[in-house]
């Protein structure tokens, strides 16, 4: 049985079409980066997985109609990580952290002593340690992402729902934020879906690669398998013409880089 | 908040003093009793409520300037209180013909809201502001048929806000009402936390978006029509409250709002007692609560900026 399977997916906004008959499927411990340009329903897509979005197709995790359960329990199976979190008011870094407990708790509990103890772990993981008593907004936009990413951590969700998430992160804290997603899928044998811009991180930590171009599936790619022949194929159908090759950096570690060539 | 009680107790036009109060003075007994204690606890019970509801309606609609005014909780009320004035007789009909109509307003707008099938935030303060224009029309249809001597005048005076003739019957039902509500607001001061992020956030944190915004605002709003019923419209306190609170504590936790209920009770009780001893006759309390309040948040505001 898959971990994720995608069948016959559309969605829109209004009379626009976004999405039109998109499926795909995933394993287990995988991370999956949906690529594709800008306004190509990358971002719907991801919507539509955790049921934020009306749309028509069947979404199953682990062989269970995810369009069938309440906001509550596909809370407990999925979470989402927005391009930007709405959150406009004072609260702790804390506190914010503590929300990714709520599907766990009746309506109401507070968190234990344990969960605010697995929060502060969890914040010195992402690099936000000794901030927790700090407000949120008082944060750089960076450091928002990775305290909402503790927050998804904390959860305990099967399928973790990432839109973007290095959009605000700074160089080095995009390599973190994924080292620490990949690290997480790996260990608790769960499952990733990330919508990316950035195709150099994409081909390093991504088990699969979903081509998007105008709301349907051009293609999948498995970076770590494929022919470097074909993924600089398929890649360039989304992105133009570019190359893609292999490297080694100083510790002799293998890694692939996307070069864009020139475009007027 | 208690300090200011107690000198509410003792302020007002018939003086009162402790020994003849507890020497067992029958006129000591009764004006403490029917006049004081009841104004006293109006003052602070509702006081509070307007501060922990505004602190509710902050935080859920994300908007600093939110208040029970926009979902037309204030208007209804009035327009209720209106009608009773002209149609009914005795104080406690127009308390409560004012809750029935704060309710009505408030029961309007959210069905109003329910309309718009997105069910954004944003299409509970337009119906809001829908159901406000209709509530204010309605107000002035009835005061163009209110006797201008009596009448009228009352409507206005009601409108103004005062705790001056609060009956010893109906207080106790909305303070219990008040009470009850409170309870439910602080229990689910979580939710409404976790309402403050953006709809579809809040969902994949496992809030049922919809019907628990619509229990918390309907609690805060019940709250407030049992406060608003009994007094008249009160400005500012459920705006200021908050703001004081959070200025202080610089966060939203449960203890903020308590903060901001026990402000808003310091207010509104320090405001009757200006409204009583100030002048002559009575005075309408909202002229204080504003005349304290707009002081104090400037103070706060230029306090912050010195810190920051």
């Amino acid at each position: 049985m898959n971990f994720l399977t995608v069948r016959n997916l559309s969605a829109g906004y209004g009379k626009r079409t976004i999405l039109s008959n998109v499926s795909f499927s995933m394993e287990k411990g995988h991370i999956l980066g949906v690529l594709g340009a800008n306004g190509c329903g990358k971002t719907t897509l991801i919507k539509c997985l955790c049921g934020i979005l009306p749309h028509t197709g069947e979404c199953m995790l682990l062989g269970e109609r995810l369009d069938s359960l309440s906001s509550r329990q596909i809370a407990k199976k999925c979470s989402y990580i927005p391009q930007r979190s709405g959150i406009g008011i004072e609260i702790s870094v804390l506190d914010v952290v503590l929300m990714g407990y709520n599907p766990r708790l009746r309506l109401l509990e507070h968190p234990d002593r344990e969960m605010k103890a697995s929060a502060m772990e969890m914040l010195a993981l992402v690099g936000l340690e000794g901030r927790e008593n700090d407000d949120y907004l008082s944060l750089s936009e960076g450091q928002k992402q990775l305290c909402i990413l503790a927050r998804t951590l904390v959860s305990d969700a099967d399928l973790l729902l990432l839109d973007e998430p290095e959009s605000a992160l700074d160089f080095r804290f995009r390599y973190k934020a994924l080292a620490i997603l990949k690290q997480w899928v790996g260990r608790e044998n769960k499952g990733a879906v990330v919508a990316l811009h950035d195709g150099a991180l994409a081909l390093n930590y991504c088990d699969e690669l979903l081509l998007l171009s105008n709301g349907s599936v051009l293609g999948t790619v498995c970076p770590k398998t494929d022919p470097i022949e074909k993924t600089e194929e398929m890649l360039s159908r989304i992105y133009g013409s570019i190359t893609v090759r292999k490297c080694f950096d100083k510790h002799g570690r293998e890694h692939l880089i996307i070069i864009k060539e020139g475009e007027i | 908040m208690i300090t200011l009680a107690v000198i509410s107790l003792s302020v007002g036009k018939y003086p009162l003093s402790l020994e003849k109060l507890l020497a067992g003075d029958e006129m000591q007994r009764r004006v403490f009793w029917m006049l004081r204690f009841s104004r006293t606890i109006v003052g602070v019970i509702g006081g509070f409520a307007l501060g922990a509801s505004g602190f509710v309606y902050q935080t859920v609609f994300r908007n600093p300037l939110a208040s029970p005014d926009i979902i037309g909780v204030s208007s209804g009320a009035s327009a209720g209180a209106a009608a009773g004035i002209l149609f009914l007789s005795g104080t406690p009909a127009v308390t409560l013909s004012a809750f029935l109509g704060a309710l009505i307003a408030v029961i309007l707008a959210l069905a109003l809201s329910s309309l718009d099938k997105s069910g954004k935030n944003s299409s509970i303060v337009l119906a809001g502001i829908a159901v406000h224009s209709l509530a204010q029309t309605a107000l002035m249809a009835l005061k163009l048929t209110a006797d201008p001597e009596r009448e009228l005048a009352s409507i206005e005076y009601w409108i103004m806000g005062s705790l001056n003739g609060i009956s010893g019957d109906s207080v106790g039902a909305n303070l219990s009402l008040c009470i009850v509500c409170l309870t439910v607001l602080f229990l689910l001061h979580r939710q409404a936390v976790l309402l403050s992020a953006d709809e579809g956030e809040a969902r994949m944190l496992g809030v049922s978006v919809g019907k628990m915004r619509l229990a918390v605002l309907l609690t805060a709003t019940l709250t407030v029509s049992a406060v608003v019923s009994l007094t008249g419209l009160i400005s500012f306190v459920g705006l200021l409250a908050p703001h004081a609170a959070r200025m202080i504590t610089k966060s939203n936790r449960i203890g903020t709002m308590f903060l901001s209920g026990c402000l808003g009770g310091a207010l509104l009780c320090g405001a009757d007692i200006l409204a009583r001893s100030a002048a002559q006759t009575e005075l309408p309390v909202s002229i204080f609560t504003s005349l304290l309040g707009a002081p104090f948040l400037i103070f706060l505001i230029a306090r912050r900026k010195k810190t920051l």
